[in-house]
């Protein structure tokens, strides 16, 4: 275990010695604020249209950290040759891959703290009112979604050669699913058949990330997702972070780290 | 020999720019995007964004229960922030519950991610409609020429957040862009009626609305008869209420001439003679 942690500490300095956490958060914090300060029909009580510009912007910044960091972690060691030294020392192949996982996810959460106080700030002073539990609980499932995602990177990087692939392609996935997972099972009814079938098996294969999107609750004041739901999407969740990383050290502790 | 071709090169670079610089401003000038670069970044695609502006005001309207693209929608469902417009006066919009596009979830993974999203068809009322406010906005700087919004604002404005004032600067702004509309007209004379109760400056507004509205018959753009109506009917409750009966009487048969239910006006225009005939 103190393997893990020490390779999840590594991750976790990572993200805040590079740039792109910074970079992302002063662009949503200029983005909200400019959206912020306009003014529609001298009414400064309006504010559910700066609520959701904040939160998708916090959604693609936090995306963004999750899987590049995540991408990148196991090719920019296996580039730079300290693989070899790491996993020289007594850790075994599933150590790093979980370190690496708690690292990002870790790093991902303490990002999203800082990204949901900015945003509770700036909806308390226009909406003079704090829902902390559906704030708290909007973070919780939006953390536990870039578990599966920071999973699903991390399979991809030993995957795939490059991490600017690897990237693409989960931003892609990522994106697909929450635009259209929740309908596929829709689309498979119309197209019916064969095809129709085929449709479904990928509806109840994918993760479906859609689930950990709840802007529209918090925007719109729908005050919190019955809690039963938000367990039972949080063990969803975790079994298919572990069955992604699962499927990545199985992949990992065959690969080659010469080539 | 560098430096000459350079110069050269510079030499034309700036002839063109004098020549093309003049050129694109009366493009910009011709299709009103002058002097706002958002507009010109998305060209013609700003009328797609209008109505996208629109039905994300409308999806605001039902606090995020709104269909996606997905999502099976009835074949002419009407926008209900469009609806509630042409609503008679005072009537408020109201939940329809055959209007659920979800129906009945299809699997137990559909039936678990309904947690996740607004289920209850919901409108907003009151100070909250004030919501909506910022993608009609949005909505008219990408399309000036989309009337519905000018109207749809409007009557938000003035009859959930008693904002006359509010209202009648942004149909102005519309009848700017759109100045042979009667649909504005009939709204700008709305807010001075119910909402400034100066029913005198209200009737010469919608004068000119049934004027601008029989300007478009004539010159066969085919305008809605039920906005010829709505002006009518804005006609007779003015009458009424400043309690001229000759004109009542009079706009009453003008509205019963096209109308096509006519036994209720019939009925009006009997109760509005004996009104005349025998003076209270």
């Amino acid at each position: 275990m103190n393997n893990v942690i020490a390779v999840a500490g590594v991750v976790i300095k990572e993200l805040y010695r590079r740039k792109d956490f910074y970079v992302l958060f002063v662009m949503t914090a200029l983005i909200t604020l400019v959206l912020g300060s306009i003014n529609f029909f001298n009414d400064d009580h309006i504010v559910r249209y700066l609520k959701d510009a904040c939160l998708l912007l916090i959604w693609i910044s936090s995306l963004i950290i999750g899987i590049t960091t995540a991408a990148r972690q196991i090719p920019a060691e296996r580039e730079s040759r300290t693989i070899f030294p790491l996993l020289a020392k007594p850790i075994g192949r599933a150590q790093l891959i979980s370190g690496k996982f708690f690292g990002c996810w870790m790093a991902s959460g303490l990002a999203l703290i800082v990204f949901y106080f900015f945003f509770a700030i700036i909806s308390a002073s226009r909406d003079h009112s704090l829902p902390f539990l559906a704030y708290a609980q909007a973070m919780w499932l939006h953390w536990i979604c870039l578990g599966i995602v920071i999973a699903l990177s991390l399979l991809g990087s030993v995957v795939f050669t490059a991490p600017s692939s690897n990237s693409t392609i989960s931003f892609i996935v990522v994106a697909g699913i929450m635009f259209c997972g929740r309908h596929l099972n829709g689309v498979a009814v119309n197209i019916g058949g064969v095809r129709g079938d085929i449709v479904y098996v990928i509806y109840y294969s994918i993760p479906h990330l859609e689930w950990y999107d709840i802007r529209n609750f918090v925007v719109h004041d729908w005050g919190t997702v019955p809690w039963t739901a938000c367990l039972g999407a949080t063990i969803y969740g975790a079994m298919y972070a572990g069955l992604l990383l699962g499927a990545a050290w199985l992949i990992f502790r065959k690969r080659s780290l010469t080539t | 020999m560098n430096r000459l071709i350079l110069t050269v090169v510079f030499a034309c670079c700036f002839t063109l720019a004098t020549e093309l610089a003049p050129m694109f401003e009366s493009i910009e000038a011709r299709s009103g995007t002058a002097g706002d670069p958002l507009l010109v970044l998305v060209g013609d695609s700003r009328r797609a964004f209008a109505n996208q502006f629109f039905s994300m005001a409308d999806r605001y309207f039902h606090s995020g229960y709104y269909p996606t693209i997905f999502d099976a929608r009835k074949k002419g469902a009407a926008n209900h922030l469009d609806v509630a417009v042409h609503e008679e006066p005072g009537a408020k919009p109201e939940a329809d519950d055959d209007d659920n596009f979800m129906g009945k979830p299809r699997d137990k993974i559909e039936e678990f991610g309904r947690n996740f999203i607004p289920t209850v068809h919901t409108h907003l009322t009151g100070q909250s409609a004030e919501e909506i406010l910022p993608w009609l906005k949005l909505s008219a700087e990408m399309d000036p020429k989309r009337i519905d919004t000018y109207v749809t604002a409007s009557f938000w404005l003035r009859t959930q957040l008693n904002q006359p004032k509010e209202a009648e600067r942004f149909l102005r702004e519309g009848l700017r862009a759109n100045p042979d509309s009667y649909e504005i007209l009939l709204e700008l004379g709305r807010v001075d009626f119910y909402s400034r109760s100066a029913p005198e400056v209200a009737r010469n507004i919608w004068n000119e609305a049934l004027e601008k509205w029989q300007a478009q018959e004539k010159a066969g753009l085919k305008p809605d008869p039920a906005g010829r109506d709505e002006i009518l009917g804005e006609f007779v409750r003015e009458d009424e209420k400043v309690g001229n009966l000759q004109q009542l009487l009079a706009d009453l048969e003008e509205l019963k001439k096209d109308s096509i239910g006519t036994g209720s006006l019939e009925k009006y225009i009997e109760d509005v003679k004996e009104r005349i005939a025998h003076p209270q």
